[in-house]
């Protein structure tokens, strides 16, 4: 059984005219659980869109999709996001905010700052608890941020393109940081990006996207060995799926 | 909003040019180079100051402006929240509240005064009525400008962790607005004491304002000065108590921007 199956999804907008627009069309994949699928293609392909379907805060138009065999109806805190922006509550020290799923689904306080511990030592933001998103790096919020989305103990992790914004070090750290993790929870992950690296260096599976309507040209099956370290960036495997997924998107781009 | 320049730097540099103004003020009276009448010095005008606390006067005056103005403030409080949050919950509140909230809005406070006597009275309805008028806008449109300008992508986030609908307001909206619809209450706190000194002025037996256009039918100018020295301690005091408690509840806010660095 997957734990997201997707079928033949599709997603149509009304533009500022009227105009329907496509954004997803014939989405078919499935996830299994504790799969890392990497979802790349370029700006407006419709990855988000898929995420956002997944998550329940957008509705689908066609098709159809389901989390555990259910049909996937709204918001569901089975599936978390951590998005490009943190979009942490500033009013809320990292510990509220780790705290705040549990809190609305009415965990006890005791039972809550047992799983915001935990979370906030897996990130490693031991130290930081009393402090206000605007007191870290930026690094640090997305930290807090992925202790935030764990701490409701999701099946899925869904990620829109969550390190985009830090400088390339620092994203480096939290690949590495978020495989750690990945290993150490249960979930499953479905990670977009728009870095061919990225998506090869963490995923089982990559899932290729071509530009609008969004539909998948192909997907590339990683068989990289975990864990994985950042040696394995320049070695000549990595470099092949690197290369085969980028002619996958060049490729279908100049057909189009 | 600098909240600390002004009250974070209490150097004895600050007080040396009020001081000398103060001091040359009562020169200016001791000497006699002005006439009394028209300028009283300082040392006199707390004479005055004295003997109407004594007698009980001033904290009668001020007493009745302060129930008036705090009054009318909390109840536009309460109706520029709530309608505030109204408006920005249901569409059709909107549609048919905001034209007339709009049309209401450049009706001129003071203008209304001699209208609010007949409906209200001499009283202390009348002046409550006049300051509500004064403060609601204020505070109704920080109230709808901070809820509509939530980012919606935190919305999503409250929700996709789960939060219900009333948890969205109550966890997410009303935190994120709250800058904003204190901007609009410290605003009103201002207005609140404007307001009631206008409308004490214009038609009143009692309150702050009411001293001291009395004192000027009587030509006591000292007591005039009492009634202004007065008003402004007494709005100086709720703008710092206005703003103790932005400090307090909104201070991740003021934090976060460039004014907590300056």
């Amino acid at each position: 059984m997957a734990l997201i199956d997707a079928r033949k999804v599709g997603k149509v907008y009304a533009n500022r005219n009227g105009e329907p627009t496509a954004a997803l069309e014939d989405f078919t994949l499935e996830v299994e659980a504790n799969e890392f699928v990497g979802i790349v293609g370029p700006s407006g392909c419709g990855k988000t869109t898929f995420l956002m379907l997944v998550a329940g805060l957008e509705t689908l138009t066609s098709g159809e999709l389901f989390l555990e065999d259910q049909p996937v109806e709204g918001p569901d805190p089975r599936h978390a996001i951590v998005f490009q922006e943190f979009l942490l509550f500033p009013w809320r020290t990292v510990r509220q905010n780790v705290e705040f799923g549990p809190e609305v689904r009415g965990v006890s306080r005791e039972k809550r700052r047992q799983i915001v511990d935990g979370y906030i030592s897996l990130v490693g933001l031991e130290g930081f608890e009393d402090r206000y998103p605007h007191e870290l790096s930026g690094g640090m919020r997305q930290k807090a941020a992925i202790a935030r989305a764990l701490a409701n103990e999701p099946r899925v992790l869904l990620m829109d393109e969550p390190f985009a914004s830090l400088d390339a070090l620092t994203r480096e750290t939290l690949q590495q940081e978020l495989l750690r993790i990945w290993q150490q929870t249960e979930a499953t992950v479905l990670f977009v990006t728009h870095s061919i690296s990225e998506a090869v260096f963490l995923s089982d599976r990559v899932v290729v996207m071509g530009p609008r309507p969004g539909k998948i040209r192909g997907v590339a099956r990683i068989g990289l060995p975990r864990p994985r370290k950042r040696e394995i960036l320049t070695s000549p495997e990595f470099m092949g799926y690197e290369r085969h997924i980028r002619e996958l998107v060049w490729d279908e781009s100049q057909r189009n | 909003m600098n909240l600390k320049g002004i009250s974070g730097r209490l150097s004895a540099k600050r007080y040396a040019s009020p001081a000398v103004l103060i001091v040359a003020w009562e020169l200016v009276g001791r000497l006699g180079l002005v006439d009394p009448f028209f300028l009283p010095a300082p040392t006199r005008i707390l004479g005055s100051m004295w003997s109407l606390v004594l007698n009980g006067e001033l904290f009668r005056h001020m007493s009745v402006s302060l129930y008036r103005s705090l009054g009318g403030y909390f109840l536009a409080l309460v109706l520029g929240l709530g309608f505030g949050v109204l408006i920005c919950w249901s569409r059709r509140a909107e549609d048919i509240l905001d034209p007339v909230f709009e049309l209401l809005r450049p009706v001129s406070t003071l203008g209304l005064v001699p209208l609010v006597i007949i409906w209200f009275g001499i009283g202390n309805g009348s002046k409550i009525a006049i300051v509500l008028k004064a403060c609601f806008f204020p505070i109704l449109l920080n109230t709808v400008a901070g809820i509509k300008g939530v980012n919606l992508k935190l919305i999503h986030a409250a929700r996709s962790l789960g939060a219900s609908e009333y948890q969205i307001w109550t966890k997410v909206i009303f935190p994120a607005a709250l800058p904003v619809i204190f901007t609009g209450m410290r605003i009103s706190t201002a207005i609140s004491m404007m307001s009631i000194v206008g409308v004490e002025m214009l038609a009143a037996d009692s309150g702050l304002g009411f001293m001291i256009v009395d004192a000027q039918r009587l030509f006591d100018t000292t007591r005039m000065f009492v009634g202004i020295i007065t008003l402004s301690v007494l709005g100086f005091c709720m703008d710092y108590a206005a703003r103790m408690l932005q400090k307090r509840f909104v201070g991740w806010h003021a934090d976060s921007l460039a004014a907590g660095k300056i």
